[in-house]
């Protein structure tokens, strides 16, 4: 299934939900969902053989790169001051 | 903080799961997937209004927009330094701090990437919380809000709160806010190709 068809549809309970002025507390389902969606993806990582090092320095490359990135275009769109 | 915790317990105790037994839970993991998709397609269509967004004016629209690019020229970097393949890195960078959303879409997939994706965005969480009161005091209080990308409407505005006073607070959630909306379709547009 593509992930658009839940997120539409979400966008429009979603609405929905807002026009007639009801309040529905998603919260609890969202991290209860999170939690064990997170489990599973760390059962599939487990089962593949790789390194922690390589995990950890990537992540923070990432990081650091994606930070530097939006802070850069961040200046270029706004100025120093 | 607390959240956190469980996030991290969570994906702990699914790697030494996965690592020692490797069971199969079938497609549950995209059952999953979907539910938490569809719980924050109602949030989003709860809570999202465009006039309010609107009001805040020019820099609060365009700044969002100026994160997500720079964020994907980032991960195009480190891409090419690590040497993983465009669309992987691409993902990880769109995610722009959202690793709960990030690394799960980009699991559909691969499970090592969607890890990678999930501790990339997570460290970009912890970073900015680190980070924004030094950063805030070299560039502009609400250009620096930038580098916490989709999570400045939540887990990272107390801090730029603290920092950069209540007026950059407004901007930060708006921030958020739209990079939030924008999110959930370029991760999974970025990972069809």
């Amino acid at each position: 299934m593509n992930i658009f068809i839940p997120l539409l549809l979400g966008l429009i309970i979603g609405y929905l939900l807002r026009i007639k002025d009801k309040k529905v507390n998603v919260d609890k389902p969202m991290s209860a969902a999170l939690l064990l969606l997170i489990f599973f993806m760390g059962v599939e990582a487990g089962k593949v053989k790789i390194s922690a090092g390589w995990l950890l320095i990537s992540s923070v490359v990432f990081a650091a790169l994606t930070i530097a990135g939006s802070l850069g275009f961040a200046v270029l769109l706004g100025g120093r001051r | 903080m607390r959240f956190l915790a469980y996030v991290l317990t969570s994906l702990i105790l699914g790697i030494l799961v996965g690592h020692f037994y490797s069971p199969n839970f079938g497609n549950l993991y995209e059952i999953m997937l979907y539910i938490l998709i569809l719980t924050i397609g109602i949030d989003l269509g709860m809570s999202f209004r465009l006039k309010e967004v609107k009001r805040l004016g020019k820099t609060a629209l365009i700044l969002p927009l100026g994160t997500m690019i720079g964020s994907l020229l980032g991960a195009f970097l480190a891409s090419l330094l690590l040497g993983i393949g465009l669309k992987w890195g691409l993902a990880i960078g769109a995610g722009c701090g959202w690793y709960s959303l990030t690394g799960p879409l980009i699991g559909q997939y691969s499970a090592v990437y969607g890890t990678l994706g999930f501790l990339a965005n997570l460290t970009r969480e912890i970073f900015t919380v680190l980070g924004y009161p030094v950063v805030s005091k070299r560039i502009s209080k609400e250009l620096a809000v930038s580098m916490g990308g989709a999570t400045t409407m939540d887990t990272t505005l107390p801090i730029i709160t603290k920092f950069g006073g209540s007026e950059v607070a407004l901007v930060a959630f708006v921030h958020g806010f739209i990079l939030t909306a924008m999110v959930p379709f370029i991760v999974p547009f970025i990972l069809q190709f």
